[in-house]
């Protein structure tokens, strides 16, 4: 009877661990950093224009960095799709990823090549957005707090308590936005400022996005993020609206990158190769995202913020994508702001 | 004894020359081999090809082993001889397998010595597979038959494989996993022992830091851990004790809506109640909105943070109190109470001298269980916490933060592990030192005095406002799932359940779709598994004596002061590499479900069969049944409310377990719950509620189809063991953890 | 069913725990086709020896013999025994026919060979047409048969009762009682019957083994157990008996002359030396006389009498201490405080060896 019982659980748990497998002829498990709609979207298209069983783990990108790294020895996931540059260009540092060079790359804008191109083609460009502030347009005004334009304005006294950043531990967004205001300012002001706007925030939730979900739902009042999020927010009927700083901001290159030891290497590879094509990009806006796509045949949505319209600084990703420069940074965000009274 | 060696000597050696020796992760139909290839193949082959085709001589014993027991079985040996071949081939075989199987690893030798000792190695092994588990597993049976054959346990075969299999379970899921994160903490930060790691780590400023008192922005997590127990336990036992008053003393015709208010806790997805409390006191929660627009006051922010986790944590968890108080306060003997009053003391004194003092044990004993439930929490921590950190969410971070460090990890699991088992042990000192309450025993004819006034009037004060917001909190919760946006557009909608479950062209296409089956598919297969593990190791520790019994027992029963995320974060870091290569199938999550969930289905089914007595057992042996047929004819039949009953608590509990889980899910097993809390940290509440509620119905569903089948049972006048089905639910280990 | 077989025990210890010892080094020997009774105060060890013959306990050292076989290592189903519990222990979910075949069902008989080999049992014990019941809904004494049924559908050589008939009421007890014994003669198989009820034991058995304290106190008829208790414990607890000092003195290498105040009586003197000894004395084998009776040995002062009915219950204060006499309701008949004279003989008196500065 035991025996039975011991046999069904042994057939069961490994039939189980199996059973993924046997699918697996046709399966690709993706690591997504955009968010979920869009996860759900590209893997729902891909499936279907395939027949290849796609799953998704949608996680910051901070996370998914981890967790590759985490599993380097015995890979789990096949592709991470999405997130800021950053975690990508480190994770092609610490050969966590794979080269592959797409026959697509050349219908590339210059900054997704140069992505590529920086990471010894182990990742590349999906797509790009800029970073700014959102802001809950009806919370300001009942609150008479005129909204900001500029970093500084960030320090001011009327956002007491009033703004939200993603953690810089596990969000790429708000890396991007310390290593935006590192190089805007230089370090040593740059710490001065950050330690100047803890003062003002109220929370450092986990996620990239976290913060402007919390501006539309009039949780906060301003937050540190993408502006194309914030249009995402705007479109799905909240008083949000975004600003670019005056002084001029830092962007993402959105990436794309095959996991090193890939199980499934060929679905990867052949994702990888659809997720640049126009058609797959355009998925994005459809499902409301509305980041810069880097195929140039992309048609861009007239939602989206113009890319050439934002005063943007010249992000050097090659140093601030390196991982000892991030940590370096982090920590020292960790040890010298995140423990500050407010 | 004889056929048990028998069998699995044919088992084993059956899976040896069949089943694939490592785990495939393409599966055999994917093989692109014809025919018989497939048997020596290096990936697909069965441990014979492996040895004879591959020249995996370590993995000999598989081959030997059942070989030498399938002789020792068929041969006319004395007794006492093949009992010695089938321990010999079954204790050697295991060991010698599971030696080999951490000594060649992924890169060849997994340690220097091993190297020099029997030089070089080519070769690499992967986790293994079917037959790679079915084996050693079939071994360890051939190891208890000989044991069964020397004389122990009775010399019953059955009776020595479950306790064998059980003993090897639990040493492989529960004792493994927590001893190699203890090692961990020993780790510096680049992998070396370092037993200075463990002290530096633990003298973390970020740990123990009191600087909140002196004005800094916040205390250590330990503390805060600690403080948030505290005012968890003490208030859950304030409203559960006055829920409790009423319901039994109050002569209110409260009873069946407060039980049934119990059981939502027990179903609800962990972080639905914080939700519920963003949607009424968040910043555009409707309180919040109700101040601003009607008074100018501007509530803020102040849910997120100790208020808000304290909160949560009291509606999660009053409901165990209740249930564990509701016991107490019944089995009070009114004898004692109507002797006070028959001696000249007042109600009031009556309630004050008699009926407070017998319930102290009780009291305490829900105080602990409250600590410990607040201390594993995870989910509402994470959802609620701000900047109050607690040690559940900073293990969180330390393992999934963009500074993972595994030591951190460790150290703090070992803190909380620390805390946890020493508020178990607390509770179970109190629990096991002789209690005043006189429950069942003779009859006591009296009749159990009413609340004095006063008393009635506080408790009712306390306790009817809680429920009225624990109902509004629940309706409110599950209709931000039904409207547009919550705070801001409630037009009624059905777009977050369309969203979640949307079928397009015969494709589930809706987000929610994939973690939900996942879920139910891994909760069915581990609900089961932890009922049948429940029984079988209940009938075993209440039935049997033998060496080393309280120990197992109490090994098995660990995992419930163990909290979630210890539990997840040890598992990572157990089954993360070969032989046992869980991590990111599915196996490991059901695992994960089956031992977490054991200890409370050893507990019911262990206060079943105290009620089922022995001579019965006894009775079948001496009628010529083995152990065998005194579990299956006898036991088992007469226990079957009590599995149903750890079947569904089973279920259930894998369908709202977060903390535990958080770090074992991948893109291929993701789950419902982990997929709710990544949505409602994005703030896709609407979505994140879609799901919860289907989980919800789903498990209501189960819960009412097990209640019927129970319900209908013709029973004997002996097997009237306790067929309900929640308070399984009364057990510390965490309802929502 | 010639099968019978003799069981034995040879220097049995059962140790639980390193503390306590529930039997002491027990050996005896009952002879096949007999009825004996393990007789005892609880907690004397008499159901952990019975659960020895079982096999649901092992000795810890010794051996237990079963037909000449060494059974000591093996599990009950191996035994060829059976047994019937206290609590009758009957299968609450199985109807009676189902309990009776239950045996025959776990050792793979043919359905239908069970079923019938099932309902001759039950016939046997005259429950013919209760198959179908549930064992609830049976009464004691029926639920009692079906337990015996249940026993003997195996056609075991040992049976085992475990305290059967202390779960009913005195007139059925005293039925049922008699039935075991009717039952056991007539199949001829030994059995092996534990209780606590010297009347019970008295009254069906061949042979009663009195355990006290882990240990044999004495082994022997019905009668020898009655007539020459071997100690005050045994007087005591086979019957009642009045405990009475007295002097003795030698006649010969069989008898002494056993002074008793005033009176003498020559009884055996089962080894005791010259000296102070003990008196066992049955109650109901003393006559009440008048003071002035020329028979009277002891004189003394009725300090209570009791009406039972066929009997009168009296304790009598005399100067070898308070005396307990049991005689018929007719007749001589004094009131409380009245004076009386005790006579008795050698039948219902017996010298307790041994007794003395042990158990006073």
């Amino acid at each position: 009877m035991l025996l039975r019982v011991v046999q069904a659980a042994v057939i069961a748990a490994t039939a189980l661990a199996a059973s993924g497998a046997a699918r697996a002829q046709g399966s690709l498990n993706l690591y997504c950093s955009v968010q979920v709609e869009w996860c759900q979207a590209a893997a729902n298209a891909f499936g279907r224009e395939t027949g290849i069983r796609v799953s998704v783990s949608q996680k910051g990108s901070g996370e998914v960095l981890a967790q590759i790294r985490a599993e380097a020895q015995n890979p789990r996931g096949d592709l991470w799709f999405g997130g800021t540059g950053d975690p990508h260009l480190q994770a092609a540092e610490e050969n966590l990823s794979a080269e592959y060079r797409s026959a697509a790359l050349d219908q590339l804008h210059d900054w997704a090549q140069k992505q590529a191109r920086d990471s010894h083609y182990r990742t590349v460009g999906i797509y790009a957005g800029a970073l700014g502030f959102g802001f809950n347009t009806e919370l300001l005004a009942r609150r008479n707090i005129a909204a900001p334009a500029c970093w500084k304005d960030l320090l001011e006294p009327r956002f007491r308590n009033e703004i939200q950043m993603a953690n810089p531990q596990s969000s790429g967004t708000a890396y991007v936005m310390i290593a935006t205001i590192v190089q805007l300012m230089g370090e040593e002001q740059a710490f001065d400022y950050l330690k100047a706007l803890h003062r003002n925030i109220n929370a450092y939730p986990r996620q990239g996005t976290g913060p402007i979900k919390s501006v539309a739902r009039g949780e906060t009042g301003v937050s540190i993020s993408f502006v194309h999020d914030a249009v995402t927010e705007r479109l799905g009927g909240f008083p949000v609206s975004s600003a670019v700083p005056c002084e001029g901001s830092g962007y993402e290159v959105g990436s794309m990158s095959i996991i090193r030891g890939a199980r499934n290497l060929r679905n990867a590879q052949r994702f990888y190769d659809w997720a640049l094509t126009p058609a797959a990009q355009q998925l994005g806006a459809e499902t409301k995202q509305f980041q810069t796509p880097s195929n140039r045949a992309t048609p861009v949505p007239a939602e989206a913020p113009q890319m050439s319209q934002i005063r943007l600084i010249d992000y050097d990703f090659a140093r601030y994508g390196a991982s000892a420069e991030r940590r370096r940074l982090i920590e020292r965000w960790d040890r010298e702001v995140n423990t500050l009274p407010r | 004894m004889r056929a048990a060696g028998l069998w699995s000597s044919l088992l084993a050696l059956a899976a040896a020359l069949l089943l694939p020796w490592y785990l495939t992760h393409d599966g055999i139909a994917a093989a692109p081999l014809a025919g018989l290839a497939w048997l020596s193949d290096p990936d697909f082959g069965p441990g014979a090809g492996q040895v004879l085709a591959q020249g995996r001589w370590w993995l000999l014993p598989a081959l030997l082993a059942p070989a030498i027991g399938l002789l020792a079985a068929l041969l006319p040996l004395p007794r006492p001889a093949r009992a010695w071949f089938f321990l010999l081939a079954g204790g050697l075989g295991l060991g010698l397998l599971v030696a080999q199987g951490y000594a060649i690893g992924v890169q060849g030798w997994s340690a220097p010595w091993l190297e020099a000792l029997f030089g070089p190695m080519e070769d690499r092994q992967f986790g293994v597979g079917w037959g790679g588990a079915m084996v050693p597993a079939a071994l360890a049976v051939l190891f208890a038959a000989g044991l069964a054959g020397r004389g122990a346990f009775r010399g019953d075969a059955f009776t020595a494989t479950v306790a064998v299999c059980i003993a090897l379970a639990i040493a492989v899921f529960t004792a493994m996993p927590l001893v190699l994160l203890l090692g961990d903490a020993f780790r510096d930060a680049g992998g070396a022992l370092a037993a200075g790691a463990l002290f530096s780590r633990l003298a973390d400023d970020r740990l123990w830091s009191l600087g909140c008192l002196a004005g800094a922005p916040r205390c250590g997590v330990v503390w805060n851990t600690l403080l948030l127990g505290a005012l968890v336990g003490a208030g859950t036992t304030a409203l559960g004790l006055a829920f409790a008053l009423l319901v039994v003393r109050g002569r209110l015709r409260l009873g069946r809506p407060l039980r049934w208010l119990t059981v939502l806790p027990i179903v609800t997805p962990p972080f639905i109640l914080g939700l519920g409390l963003i949607l009424i006191f968040g910043r555009s929660g409707i309180v919040s909105l109700a101040a601003s627009s009607w008074f100018g006051v501007e509530l803020g922010r102040w849910i997120y943070g100790l208020p808000g986790v304290l909160l949560a944590q009291l509606f999660a968890f009053t409901p165990i109190a209740f249930l564990v108080l509701i016991g107490v306060v019944e089995g009070l003997s009114p004898t004692l109470e109507e002797a006070s009053s028959t001696l000249r003391a007042t109600p009031r004194d009556t309630f004050r001298t008699v009926t407070l003092p017998l319930l102290r044990p009780g009291l305490a004993n829900a105080f602990l269980l409250g600590f410990v439930e607040s201390m594993a929490d995870f989910g509402n921590p994470i959802v609620l916490g701000g900047q109050f950190g607690v040690l559940a969410t900073e293990i969180f971070f330390a393992v999934v933060g963009a500074q993972a460090d595994a030591g951190r990890a460790a150290t703090l699991s070992l803190v909380l592990l620390a805390m946890a088992l020493g508020a178990f042990f607390l509770q179970r000192r109190l629990t096991a030192r002789k209690s005043y309450v006189s429950i069942g025993g003779k009859g006591d004819a009296g009749l159990a005095p009413p609340l004095p006034a006063g008393v009635r009037r506080l408790c009712l004060a306390v306790a009817l406002p809680w429920a009225g917001l624990t109902v509004a909190l629940y309706v409110l919760a599950i209709s931000g799932g039904f409207v547009e946006i919550w705070g801001r557009d409630h037009t009624p909608t059905l777009r977050h359940m369309i969203k979640a479950f949307e079928i397009s062209g015969g494709q589930l296409t809706g987000l929610a779709w994939n973690s939900v089956i996942t879920t139910v598919t891994l909760a069915a297969i581990s609900a089961p598994i932890t009922a049948a593990l429940g029984i079988v190791s209940a009938w075993l520790f209440s039935r049997t004596r033998f060496a080393g019994r309280g120990a197992l027992e109490f090994a098995t029963m660990l995992t419930f002061a163990v909290p979630g995320t210890v539990i997840g974060v040890a598992y990572l870091r157990a089954f993360n590499l070969p032989p046992l290569e869980l991590a990111g199938t599915g196996a490991i999550i059901v695992a994960c479900f089956v031992f977490r969930n054991l200890p409370v289905g050893l507990r019911s089914g262990m206060a079943a069969m105290a009620q089922i007595d022995p001579s019965l057992d006894e009775a079948s042996h001496t009628l010529g049944g083995g152990g065998a047929d005194a579990f299956r004819r006898v036991v088992l039949p007469l226990l079957r409310p009590a599995i149903m009953a750890g079947l569904v608590y089973a279920f259930v509990r894998a369908m709202t377990t977060i903390s535990a889980v958080i770090f074992l899910v991948t893109a291929d097993t993701e789950l419902a719950t982990v997929f709710i809390v990544n949505r409602v940290i994005n703030g896709d509440y609407g979505l994140a509620i879609a799901v919860a509620v289907v989980l919800i119905a789903l498990m209501i569903v189960m819960l009412g189809l097990a209640q019927l089948i129970v319900g209908r049972r013709r029973i004997g006048r002996r097997a009237a063991v306790a067929p309900s089905i929640q308070p399984p639910g009364v057990q510390p280990g965490g309802a929502v953890a | 069913m010639s099968r019978a077989a003799e069981v034995r025990f040879e220097r049995v210890w059962k140790r639980f725990g390193a503390e306590s010892v529930a039997v002491r080094g027990v050996s005896f020997t009952v002879p096949a086709g007999t009825l004996c009774t393990l007789l005892g105060p609880s907690g004397c060890g008499k159901t952990t020896t019975l659960r020895m013959i079982a096999g649901l306990e092992y000795p810890s050292e010794g051996r237990v013999l079963i037909g000449g076989r060494d059974v000591s290592a093996l599990p009950p189903a191996e035994r060829d025994v059976s047994m019937v519990f206290q609590s009758y222990a009957l299968f609450p979910h199985m109807t009676v026919l189902e309990n009776v075949c239950y045996g025959l069902t776990v050792s793979r008989r043919p359905k239908r060979e069970a079923m019938e080999a099932g309902r001759a049992a039950l016939d046997s014990v005259g429950l013919a047409g209760f198959e179908a019941r549930l064992p609830s809904e049976l009464s004691g004494g029926q639920q009692q048969r079906v337990a015996v049924a249940r026993a003997l559908v195996l056609e075991p050589s040992v049976l085992l009762f475990d305290e059967p008939l202390s779960n009913l009421d005195a007139r059925l007890r005293r039925k049922m009682r008699e039935e075991i014994r009717d039952l056991q003669q007539r199949l001829g198989v030994t059995v092996v019957y534990v209780t606590h009820d010297q009347a019970e034991a008295l009254a069906i058995s061949d042979k009663i083994i009195v355990m006290n304290q882990a240990v044999i106190a004495q082994e022997g008829t019905p009668r020898e157990l009655y007539a020459s208790p071997a100690s005050a414990f045994v007087a005591g607890f086979v019957g009642e008996a009045n405990r009475i000092p007295a002097s003795l003195r030698r006649l010969d290498d069989r008898d002494a002359e056993v002074s008793i105040g005033k009176a003498r009586l020559v009884l055996p003197h089962r080894g005791l030396p010259d000296g102070p000894a003990e008196l066992a004395l049955r109650p109901e084998a003393i006559t009440l006389l008048t003071p002035a009776d020329p028979a009277a040995m002891l004189e003394g002062t009725v300090s209570k009498a009791a009406y039972l009915g066929g009997v009168m219950e009296y304790t009598v204060a005399t100067p070898s201490g308070e005396v307990f006499v049991v005689s018929p309701s007719a007749g001589f008949t004094p009131a409380s405080g009245d004076a009386v004279a005790l006579s008795f003989g050698r039948h219902g008196a017996a010298l307790l060896p041994g007794s003395l500065g042990t158990a006073a």
